[in-house]
């Protein structure tokens, strides 16, 4: 356990990737947006204005993970980390880190409720699809958005570690195989109604059950993966 | 007190595709020694530094780092520090951050140490590791594998890049730790004279193989070549295994390993026979040509005779 933390800590020494960028995203993606609505009511627009800049941190996190894998891995190994204490601090870290950020995205849902949609009758945090729910449900709904996101940068670059190139082209053939069949299946079988009458019966509580499972069987897809990867 | 192991392998082999990386190795390296592990590029060094930290995997075969296998063993590994010599950093880190990592994890490190030897190799503390020349590049590595004194520290041709200056500063100084702080030390190598000197035992290794594993004290004028003319060359030499044979015209110069009597010594002079040590390198460059020279003419396998002086 004291390894992990101290992984953890090791993580942390660039404190501006885990919590100066994401910090600066959001901002940026949130004045963007305020900027664009206040044109637009200036402008005379009318009805609720949505924008989806929020995410603008989350996609970030899938970078991070990746990164926090090709990169901080080699390294960790130079630093005698055995790949568990690795994964479990870098994990534990990214997932403290998530949670802070999702209590904050309920926060600002909470102030831009109060204050009217920043006084623009704008949605930014609070989309009513997540924010109608109770505060448990919103916070976890992010996290777990964030956790996902993390995940899946996180096993694509396990999966590059261990199998490098050959990993990625098996990886992605097979993905894109999928989707097609996917799409192939909602075209031709005529499932696009269905589908699509499927996938808005989702609530954010049911979105946050299934994406927690589906990032914890990623998480366990990209540990076992790790276990054999080498750095070299 | 009695001697203790910190390193052993046994029947240690590892295939990559169809080549074989290390056949069957067996070692055992105790502990408070300077180790040499010698060897052309591709010989197999950095695989088996990678099996030895649990950083690389092996095919068949054990690894004990005192007494317990190393692989995700967090109590075992923090008493090694293996920097590759092609160590990846993070990215956005900068020299002074890497070392700041490495104080989390060595429990021994010692920062002023660290901030001494950044001072010799003059080391910008403030400048991202990707901006490093491959000199300073190996400086970093030098310094975490010095100052972070753990009980076993591998070197992986840890003087790529740096002049002959910033060189001489590391086998000082690692010799002047080594002295305060005994531990066990491997220095893998192929510029092999120039470590000659700091090593206390020799592992040789080639194609995989391991051809040699003694003392560097026993290595000490175990051969010796001798030139003047042919014929008087060949009669004096007659029974001795042979290294390596020059000739130019009547001229000859063969390299035996033997330890001349001083007896024979004179009986060489008298003859008017040239005697001169074979060093080091000499001795490993001609071991590993002999043995790829063997492998290649025989076809047996086990014929990588282990010999011993």
């Amino acid at each position: 356990m004291e390894r992990v933390i101290k992984v953890a800590r090791m993580q942390l020494i660039n404190k501006w990737a885990f919590v100066g960028l994401p910090l600066i995203i959001l901002g940026s993606a949130f004045v963007f947006t305020m900027t664009i609505f206040w044109i637009v009511r200036s402008a005379g627009g009318e009805g609720p204005l949505y924008g989806g800049g929020a995410q603008a941190p989350m996609w970030y996190f899938m970078a991070l993970g990746i990164q926090a894998l090709t990169l901080t891995f080699p390294f960790s190994q130079a630093m005698s980390i055995s790949r568990r204490s690795f994964y479990l601090g870098t994990v534990l870290l990214f997932g403290a880190n998530a949670l802070g950020l999702s209590i904050f995205y309920y926060l600002m849902g909470l102030v831009e409720i109060a204050t009217g949609g920043w006084w623009l009758d704008a949605r930014f945090f609070a989309m009513e699809w997540v924010a109608d729910n109770n505060p448990l449900v919103q916070i976890g709904f992010y996290f777990v958005l964030m956790l996902l996101l993390f995940m899946l940068g996180f096993l694509i670059a396990t999966i590059y570690m261990r199998w490098k190139t050959t990993g990625m082209v098996v990886f992605f053939l097979g993905l894109g195989v999928v989707l097609l069949g996917l799409v192939a299946m909602m075209i031709l079988g005529d499932w696009g109604d269905k589908f699509w009458t499927w996938a808005l019966s989702w609530t954010a509580a049911g979105v946050t059950l299934w994406g927690g499972i589906v990032a914890v069987v990623m998480a366990g897809g990209s540990y076992l993966t790790l276990r054999k990867a080498s750095a070299a | 007190m009695s001697k203790q192991i910190a390193i052993s392998t046994r029947n240690l082999s590892k295939t990559y595709k169809d080549v074989k990386a290390l056949s069957d190795v067996n070692l055992e390296l105790e502990s408070n020694k300077i180790y040499g592990l010698l060897g052309r590029n591709g010989a197999g060094k950095t695989t088996l530094m990678s099996i030895l930290t649990g950083q690389g995997f092996p095919g068949q075969g054990e690894v004990s780092i005192f007494g317990h296998p190393p692989f995700e063993n967090d109590a075992t590994l923090s008493r090694i520090c293996f920097i590759r010599e092609s160590q990846k950093y993070p990215d956005e880190y900068k020299v002074g951050q890497a070392f700041k990592a490495a104080a989390i994890f060595f429990e021994n490190w010692d920062e002023q140490f660290a901030q001494e030897l950044i001072e010799d190799f003059n080391l910008p503390v403030k400048r991202r590791i990707k901006k490093l020349s491959r000199g300073q590049l190996s400086a970093v590595g030098v310094i975490i594998g010095l100052a972070s004194r753990a009980e076993i520290t591998f070197f992986d041709e840890p003087y790529l890049g740096l002049d002959a200056v910033a060189r001489q500063i590391f086998y000082d100084r690692l010799v002047e730790d080594f002295s305060q702080y005994p531990r066990t030390i491997v220095l893998s190598s192929h510029l092999i004279d120039e470590v000659a000197n700091l090593l206390e035992h020799v592992i040789i290794i080639d194609g995989g193989r391991i051809v040699m594993d003694s003392d560097a004290e026993s290595l000490q004028g175990a051969a010796v070549t001798v030139s003047g003319s042919a014929s008087t060359v060949n009669e004096f030499i007659d029974g001795y295994p042979v290294i390596h044979r020059d000739a130019l015209g009547t001229l000859a110069s063969i390299s035996i390993r033997a330890r001349l009597t001083e007896k024979q010594k004179a009986e060489a002079l008298e003859l008017g026979l040239d005697l001169s040590p074979v060093s080091l390198q000499q001795l490993v460059v001609r071991t590993a040509m002999g043995q790829s020279a063997q492998s290649r003419t025989t076809e047996k396998d086990e014929e990588a005779k282990q010999w011993s002086v």
